[in-house]
């Protein structure tokens, strides 16, 4: 009747872990080490691209397997959310390993390469000419240890700030520069009768990203790296004092008080119904909004300059993604070449064509919804990337943070309480 | 009748014999394994010995889910348990009420996920139907963030459950009260008992046994609650509704913390046992004269 009995937990947990164990031999080793050298098979796993990008991978590998007589390239398109956990794991620890895989730079990519799961590429690239094929800062966010590990297929900006501009019209509201013009924006949407901020963050990251990107400001760049890396507390008075931006946005009532109990896609709901006049989200919003409501119009500006802030104001919250060569497999060279056949000006031009954005220069240059292009740009001018919580760092340490501003932002603690709490989960994890 | 060879009787047992290795036996070894290792699912596994014990009874959240889990146990004994014993009671009382028994069990018959994500929709605080009727009948002031504040989340999930489950107890009571004959209730309404006295004076004590094998199927299935917690309210807000289950899985799949997640699941599958057990002593040692 409910999730199983007595031993069912047990045996879920064993079966995941059964799973991620696949049939992974007794070294440890993945496919790649077990994989006959006769098989001409390059596998290739990664999140599922959708119906329009995917017939530019099936583009992809046919000039591959035209280019390379024998040669067979079989794709793994997975589910977000079961690649992103269960999925990838289970794949590099399987009987047929990933030649290539896709994966977010951060934490998770540091990872992998302490794993051994991440080759060098940087020379080869350069070699090939790929590298130069690229806007400048494009591989930014690709390295381990000074190696190049990470082929760029894109960069997200994880959170700016959307507005209805329909609403700041009739207002007669523009999109402030500084954190003071933003209060100043949410007291007269206030006093219209109109929410300021509409949020989803039942799962933690929407707000999680927003206020990681606000505290990054405040406390600095390094400070704020610092404590996600358990390398100084969380709880000092500078960051309660910076946490307290989520509390007064709590107190004054600029947010939906439905902000911890509905998912992200119910906030972006509240935002495009015009129950709110702003979401802090990514640039996935773009896509959302061609989706669920085409006829919506809005923009965005990044996370006003914070007066007195110690981190770059020009900041922006963001995470590349790529494509890793799995460092086990014996297939190095070859793997090297498709990366070389995706960077390909014409294959580029068809990724944009088909809605992804592009960091090749050809890719570049052939225009995308202004919305996105003009994300774009703001992430490959940014003067300093900030990573999410999330994706940057620690789960169990973003957690904590997540928690402690989600407790703040719905008012059921103080900034000091909150940011105590989490300290302790995270000393806990020493 | 003797087989021809001894070891004929062990081949019938060996297709169930496989399954149950392959499906139970290989991964809960497994995991007993796993649980003193840091793993992170792909890497190398590393030998940690007992820290992931120590580690668990340390960490705040997973104690404070066996103290959300005992709150949701002890709501659900009363909303499951109890309401189905009165529902039993009610739809038993007198013929002609198989439409209510049907109506009463539909809930069980229903996906748990499917019946999480309605439920989601009548408690949405911004255009929920629970919120909308109390505006409609002048009780605004009564309105709630119903998953999204603490004091009520875990209520709520409670109460869900209670909707969902009463109807299957009511079955088994319904079953249990169909057992007991006939002439001892018509023998009871001749001396001029009424219902509610039959029920409270009779058909309750002489079901006993099946009330306590309904307590235990609510507590050991209560403490492995999952699939409400986690599409309510994930645990949230600020944990306050984290239960073993949502926060073992959160540490397998999200932080890839396998050696640990497997620690948690055997400490709570220590704890289901354990509470199995002294409640079948518990009952030994109370057992009274049974129908």
């Amino acid at each position: 009747m409910r999730m199983s009995r007595l031993a069912g937990v047990v045996a879920t947990v064993g079966a995941a872990a059964l799973l991620l164990a696949g049939c992974s031999s007794s070294s440890g080793g993945g496919a790649g080490t077990s994989a006959s050298p006769s098989d001409q098979v390059l596998r290739v796993a990664m999140t599922e691209p959708g119906a329009d990008l995917e017939k530019v991978w099936q583009q992809v590998k046919s000039e591959y397997e035209a280019a390379h007589p024998g040669w067979t390239v079989q794709y793994n398109f997975q589910n977000d959310d079961i690649y992103s956990t269960v999925g990838l794991p289970s794949l590099l620890s399987g009987g047929n390993a990933p030649d290539i895989y896709f994966e977010w730079s951060g934490n998770r990519l540091q990872t992998r390469a302490a794993d051994g799961y991440a080759a060098s590429i940087g020379d080869q690239l350069q070699a090939k000419g790929v590298i130069d094929k690229y806007v400048d800062g494009a591989f930014g966010g690709t390295t381990v240890d000074g190696k190049t590990v990470m082929f760029p297929i894109g960069k997200d900006v994880s959170n700016v700030i959307w507005y209805n501009t329909d609403i700041f019209t009739k207002l007669g509201l523009t999109a402030p520069t500084t954190w003071a013009e933003l209060d100043a924006v949410n007291a007269k949407l206030k006093a219209a009768g109109i929410t300021p901020y509409a949020m989803g963050n039942k799962d933690l990251w929407p707000a999680g990203n927003w206020n990681g990107h606000l505290l990054s400001r405040i406390v600095g760049e390094q400070a704020y790296a610092d404590a996600l890396n358990m390398k100084s507390p969380l709880d000092s008075p500078e960051w309660v004092a910076a946490m307290d931006q989520m509390k007064k946005i709590h107190d004054s009532s600029w947010i939906n008080d439905s902000v911890n109990s509905v998912s992200d896609n119910e906030g972006y709901t509240l935002f495009f119904t015009g129950k709110a006049a702003m979401t802090p989200i990514g640039s996935w919003l773009v896509d959302v909004r061609n989706e669920q409501s085409p006829k919506f119009n809005m923009d965005w500006f990044n996370l006003p300059a914070v007066d007195g802030g110690k981190g770059n104001q020009q900041s922006v919250l963001g995470v590349s993604t790529g494509l890793v060569v799995n460092a086990k497999s014996t297939k190095t060279d070859q793997a090297v070449d498709f990366l070389s056949t995706v960077a390909g000006d014409d294959i580029q031009k068809a990724f944009v064509k088909a809605g992804s954005s592009s960091l090749s220069k050809a890719g570049a240059a052939t225009g995308l919804n202004p919305l996105s292009e003009r994300l774009l740009k703001l992430i490959e001018n940014a003067p300093e990337i900030v990573a999410p919580p999330d994706t940057g760092y620690n789960l169990k340490v973003a957690d904590a943070l997540n928690t402690a501003t989600s407790a703040v932002l719905g008012g059921a603690m103080s900034s000091q309480d909150a940011l105590t709490q989490a300290q302790q989960k995270i000393d806990a994890l020493k | 009748m003797k087989p021809n060879r001894g070891w004929t009787p062990y081949l019938f047992v060996l297709p169930a014999f496989v399954v149950f290795t392959i499906s139970i036996l290989i991964p809960v070894v497994a995991t007993f394994g796993l649980s003193f290792t840091r793993w992170d699912g792909s890497g190398p596994l590393k030998f940690k010995g007992f820290a992931n014990y120590v580690r668990a009874f340390h960490d705040s959240v997973y104690v404070s889910s066996y103290w959300h889990v005992l709150i949701y146990v002890v709501a659900t004994i009363i909303l499951e348990v109890a309401a189905g014993l009165l529902l039993a009671g009610a739809v038993s009382a007198r013929p002609g009420t198989t439409f209510y028994r049907v109506a009463f069990f539909i809930p069980v018959m229903l996906p748990l996920v499917v019946i999480a994500v309605l439920w989601s929709f009548v408690l949405n605080p911004d255009f929920g139907l629970l919120n909308a009727g109390l505006d409609a009948i002048g009780l605004s002031s009564w309105k709630r963030v119903w998953l999204g504040d603490p004091n009520t989340a875990l209520l709520a999930i409670s109460v869900i459950s209670g909707w969902i489950f009463a109807g299957f107890y009511m079955a088994i009571f319904y079953a249990g009260f169909a057992r007991i004959p006939k002439d001892i209730i018509e023998s009871a309404r001749l001396d001029g008992a009424g219902e509610w006295t039959i029920f409270r004076r009779m058909k309750v004590p002489l079901v006993r046994g099946i009330t306590e094998i309904a307590i235990l199927l609510c507590i050991t299935g209560g403490v492995q609650v999952f699939d409400l917690v986690f599409v309510l309210t994930n645990g949230g807000p600020y944990n306050t509704t984290e239960v073993p289950t949502t926060y073992l899985v959160k540490t397998v799949f999200r932080d890839q913390e396998v050696g640990y997640g497997a620690a948690l699941a055997v400490i709570l599958t220590v704890v289901i046992a354990l509470i199995g057990l002294l409640y079948s002593r518990l009952r030994r040692k109370t057992a009274d004269v049974e129908f």
